[in-house]
């Protein structure tokens, strides 16, 4: 009978970020660089846990997703395939054109709950 | 239109694709490029839906303007993102006419008393309403909505009684749209639903839900019927 030698890998705190560390991102582009691109065109970004907190949405005008939180996408940072817990940040002009939130559907039922009440619609 | 979920709970996958020449706009259904057109995405048109991508998310955008592909060489290549979810629920407004911003409103032209029709100013037969919706947005009847199971003139027919007499004066609209029903048509901008058309015509998305509210309020939940990650066509 065979046995299996179970050896624990090593990590450093180097090597650990190191292998966190994707490529793929368009060529010769930081990452950075290429999400302010993306920014500036106003697309949607999707980046995975590990690079959206490097990313500030406010201050380029973009919104992040909050009633879906996660999205399925490449991440615009490190262009990992298929992450499911990509956040994603629309554009804040773009937003109310994309998205249907449940704060619009709260609104939306209480003006007819107003609108039954009062007895007719405005 | 506006992303809403999934009918199956999950999360949207998002891709970006190529645009073709094609300028593309968010909130519009991106369908696949026909063959030997530029392109991976191109958009849907007032009656078609035929083998759709899912749901634009952002514009084909280069320094401010709007712009479609570039055939130029070295040019930055235009990709639009798209939730690509063949189950995505998409909102929509319902209007009347081809650019219309709110639902055309009838009014009660005959009073009746035992709510099992409705007799109105304009035709219901024509275009035929027949298995739409119906629904009240003044008086007794207000926000009683029912299904329409035959048409006549300016008549509809409902087999549920409406819960009490209708007055001549009460304001009501209705829609060539019902739950499970596929077709819509759109208006010239892509975005909205015409609910002045005859019941399962044009693009395939199917009816899920509604919000029945007034004229220039009231919506439709569609999910596409002819998405090409369903690998049907």
């Amino acid at each position: 009978m065979s046995s299996t030698l179970l050896i624990k890998k090593n990590w450093t705190k180097q090597s650990l970020l190191a292998d966190q560390e994707v490529g793929g991102r368009k060529r010769g582009r930081t990452a950075g660089s290429w999400v302010d691109e993306i920014a500036s065109q106003k697309k949607v970004i999707t980046l995975c846990p590990l690079c959206t907190n490097k990313f500030n949405p406010a201050k380029v005008g973009f919104r992040k997703e909050k009633d879906i939180p996660y999205c399925t996408a490449t991440c615009d940072g490190c262009s990992v395939k298929n992450e499911p817990k990509c956040s994603w940040y629309i554009y804040e002009e773009t937003y109310n054109e994309v998205r249907f939130t449940k704060d619009e559907s709260r609104a939306w039922h209480k003006r007819k709950a107003e609108a039954i009440k009062r007895g007719y619609y405005i | 239109m506006k992303y809403s979920g999934n009918l199956s709970s999950s999360s949207p996958v998002i891709k970006k694709y190529k645009s073709s020449a094609t300028t593309l706009i968010a909130g519009i259904v991106g369908l696949r490029s026909a063959a030997n057109a530029s392109g991976q995405v191109t958009i849907s048109t007032t009656t078609s839906f035929g083998d759709s991508l899912g749901l634009i998310l952002d514009q084909s955008e280069k320094n401010g303007a709007v712009t479609s592909y570039s055939t130029t060489q070295g040019a930055v290549e235009g990709v639009v993102s798209v939730i690509v979810n063949p189950d995505q629920i998409l909102r929509a407004k319902m209007v009347t006419g081809a650019t219309g911003t709110s639902i055309t409103a009838d009014a009660v032209a005959t009073a009746v008393s035992n709510g099992l029709t409705v007799v109105g100013g304009t035709s219901v037969a024509s275009p035929d309403m027949d298995e739409g919706l119906l629904w009240f947005t003044s008086g007794a009847n207000l926000s009683e909505s029912r299904k329409i199971t035959s048409t006549s003139s300016v008549t509809a027919t409902v087999i549920v009684p409406f819960p009490r007499a209708s007055v001549v004066g009460d304001a009501y609209c209705y829609a060539g749209l019902n739950v499970g029903l596929t077709g819509v048509t759109l208006t010239t901008d892509l975005k909205d639903v015409r609910a002045d058309i005859a019941v399962s015509t044009g693009a395939s998305a199917t009816a899920l839900d509604f919000d029945l509210g007034p004229a220039n309020d009231s919506f439709v939940y569609l999910v596409l019927g002819d998405q090409v990650y369903n690998n049907a066509t």
